[in-house]
């Protein structure tokens, strides 16, 4: 916040001892919001609070695209999914690797190592991570680089020296505890989630403080209401066309006995916050087992957006996008905000786009649901979401729960990858649209029986993935989608699932990379005006900065994560035997493991 | 998890391992019979089909692929053609941890089931045995 909106705003807002508080308040914040405003920097990981991933920068345009080379490369020393992407702040990058997680402090001159940092962590977390050990990255504020290693252990580090500031650990990986998201700062706060929603954990997110790592609030996704932070009266949910109060026990009465010690709901996405409303915004994953018959009723709050108040944990309010999810349709992707006209109206939205294939647009100040629709036209598990209750009507053939254990639902689109996973969009305030790299991949689902030990998987399913049929054969689409009337503007089709981030730039070039390992580069008609292979397939998010006058552009190239992992999976479906060439042999033809940074600039004229 | 149960833990373990070796002379002599009775590639005795339950529960495709041909994890078609008996029960009750391979000797099905994992892997290493869902042979 600038010196003169926060003038404004105390002016404006504010009054006698309020101002004061509030005064007190803005003293403690972080530098991170400031250095996100200079597009040289790329001082969070999708570049700023809203998670636009966009830059202002414009020396790379969509006429002079097609000329850009490799600047430079470095290689992380680390095999394993790649995802995330690179911090950059005034003269030097921060770069992280997956498992073991190291952390480098790159000067941007010369590329040499400043500094480098790698902890030490016990290895049976790996398999816990099972099946890959991937990272989204490190997050910058007041001179520290934080890290949230796989272990749950989250790390401030020196920015300058890399030296340990603190630590403290936030799960147990005895219990399935992982963490492999990108911890985010906020005013004058460190948010970090929790993975193992296939073991059986409890999903919740936790506050920091940024300069002792001290938890200041820790607010669960099922539970009791004092757990879940919650205001039985005043945390609003869409209900009936309209906003209402969640209720006394939103969440325990819709599990079955004390099921949602085990509800699963974690929260491994990208966050965003409004600094106007104070609010922090996330998504919850599955709940756990992904045998829907054995665990009764919505599930509530698995699934779910998230909207905060950053200061006490409050939750204001709430939606459940698939209740009593048989799909795996985790809710954690990317919450966008984004300032647009919807229907015509102007608003202040947030912008999803769910796992289930639905993108939801939603007023993020009231909570209210604007719009839903379908951003793959194969998504079939649902005809629609009713708009007066929020739910979405689900197909009954596709229903993995009234077809029961033991009986395989086939065809069921998308699968359980989403028609997006983490893989997170990027809006461009400049078209107004949101870039999308999207799943184009259907499943057959068989659930069965499972039983709960701490520690070991709790999935209770049998999957088998393939490329929506009769369609253009390949697992992956790159979308534009207008968010204000929940309509398709363009898809370009991809041989495989683009699990890549977006970036969109002033410059009016969209990138984005590829399974196979390409660097793309679109106009903002999709139209493709340069690509570059580059060394592993692509699993990491496009950043771009500037130093010394100069326009770079990086990404992290790694095969693996659940994209490398779940093609493989349809490697062969079970029933019909062997011999189908599934995604991932194709996927063998064009890369193996290997992480590298790869950046790319104009030439020197 | 709490001392108190390691410790449960690992005297279960060596409960099991003293079984193991106190047979042992008896399984070697019948390790020529195949561990496992299959018919049509798909139908299998009541043993193996517990064995295909426990690898399904674990979750063992996350790592070794839905047809055990390997992914992130080795190929057990081909680790079941070089590990003896005792060996696969010790890397999959004890795990390869710094390999990413868990021991599973914290699962009582996976305990309960390790003769029965073993011949459902050694059938499908085998080739007898088809990927994907068995179902039990009619007695």
């Amino acid at each position: 916040m600038s010196f003169q909106s926060r003038l404004t705003c105390l002016a404006g807002c504010l009054a006698g001892s309020l101002a004061l508080i509030a005064g007190a308040a803005f003293a403690a914040d972080s530098d991170t919001a400031k250095l996100t405003k200079d597009p040289k920097n790329w001082a969070m990981q999708a570049g700023n609070l809203n998670n636009h991933r966009y830059s202002e920068l414009k020396q790379i345009t969509s006429k002079n695209a097609k000329n850009l080379t490799v600047a430079w490369t470095f290689s992380t020393g680390v095999l394993r999914g790649h995802e995330g992407g690179p911090l950059v702040i005034g003269d030097t990058m921060y770069l992280h690797s997956p498992f073991p997680n190291k952390v480098f402090a790159i000067a941007l001159e010369d590329q040499s190592i400043r500094w480098k940092y790698e902890p030490k962590q016990d290895p049976t977390v790996i398999p816990v991570m099972c099946c890959d050990t991937v990272n989204r990255g490190l997050a910058y504020a007041n001179g520290k680089i934080f890290l949230q290693q796989a272990d749950t252990t989250l790390v401030a580090l020196d920015a300058k020296t890399g030296n340990e500031l603190w630590k403290v650990k936030v799960g147990d990986p005895k219990l399935g505890e992982t963490t492999t998201n990108t911890p985010h700062v906020f005013k004058d706060k460190i948010l970090t989630g929790i993975s193992g929603g296939e073991f059986g954990v409890r999903g919740r997110i936790t506050a920091h403080d940024i300069n002792t790592g001290k938890v200041l609030w820790k607010a669960y996704s099922t539970g009791p209401d004092n757990e879940l932070i919650v205001d039985p009266n005043k945390t609003m949910t869409w209900t009936d066309g309209k906003m209402a109060p969640i209720g006394a026990n939103s969440s325990l009465k819709t599990w079955q006995g004390d099921q949602w010690k085990l509800g699963g709901g974690t929260t491994w996405g990208w966050y965003s916050y409004d600094p106007d409303l104070n609010t922090v915004y996330y998504g919850t994953g599955n709940p756990s087992t992904w045998n829907p018959r054995q665990r009764p009723g919505d599930n509530k709050w698995s699934m779910t957006i998230f909207a905060r108040d950053l200061d006490t944990g409050m939750a204001k309010w709430v939606y459940q996008m698939t209740p009593h999810d048989e799909w795996d349709y985790d809710g954690v992707n990317e919450m966008i905000l984004a300032d647009i006209k919807v229907k015509g109206k102007p608003r202040k939205a947030l912008v999803h786009f769910d796992r289930n294939g639905f993108a939801y647009t939603m007023d993020r100040v009231s909570g209210e649901l604007l719009v839903a629709e379908k951003y793959d036209p194969v998504v079939n598990w649902a005809t629609h979401i009713d708009m007066k209750s929020g739910r979405p009507q689900v197909v009954a053939k596709y229903s993995t729960d009234k077809n029961g254990p033991d009986v395989n639902t086939k065809g069921v689109c998308p699968s359980a990858l989403g028609t997006k996973d983490q893989q997170p969009a990027s809006y461009s305030p400049r078209t107004g649209l949101f870039y999308v790299p999207t799943n184009h991949v259907c499943m057959d689902y068989e659930p069965f029986q499972i039983e709960y030990t701490a520690g070991q998987p709790y999935v209770g399913s049998t999957l088998s993935m393939y490329a929506a049929p009769n369609s253009h054969g390949g697992m992956g689409n790159f979308i534009a989608w207008d968010a204000g009337t929940g309509k398709m503007v363009w898809s370009k089709p991809e041989r495989f699932s683009v699990w890549s981030g977006a970036l969109s730039t002033a410059g009016d070039v969209v990138f984005y990379g590829t399974l196979e390992g390409y660097l793309k580069a679109v106009d903002l008609n999709g139209k493709e005006l340069w690509k570059f292979k580059t060394p592993s397939g692509i699993i990491g998010n496009v950043t771009t900065w500037e130093y010394k006058g100069k326009q770079y552009v990086g990404v992290l190239s790694g095969i693996g994560g659940w994209a490398g992992i779940g093609l493989a999976a349809g490697l062969t479906k079970g029933n019909e035997g062997l011999g189908a060439v599934g995604g991932y042999k194709d996927l063998a033809k064009y890369t193996e493991l290997g992480g590298v940074l790869t950046v790319f600039a104009l030439p020197d004229r | 998890m709490s001392t108190c149960m390691k410790a449960t833990l690992s005297v279960a373990m060596a409960a099991a391992f003293l079984v193991v070796s106190s047979f042992a002379p008896a399984l070697a002599q019948a390790a020529d019979a195949a561990p496992y009775q299959v018919s049509g590639g798909n139908k299998v005795d009541a043993h193996t089909l517990s064995g295909w339950r426990t690898w399904r529960a674990l979750a063992c495709e996350r790592c070794h692929g839905a047809a055990q041909e390997g992914m992130v994890g080795p190929s057990l078609v081909n680790s079941l053609k070089v590990l003896s008996k005792d060996q696969f029960k010790d890397t999959v009750l004890k795990g390869r941890i710094d390999k990413g391979m868990p021991n599973f000797d914290g699962s009582k099905m996976v305990v309960d089931n390790i003769d029965n994992l073993y011949a459902y892997l050694k059938g499908r290493s085998d080739g007898a045995i088809q990927p994907g869902r068995l179902q039990e042979m009619d007695k």
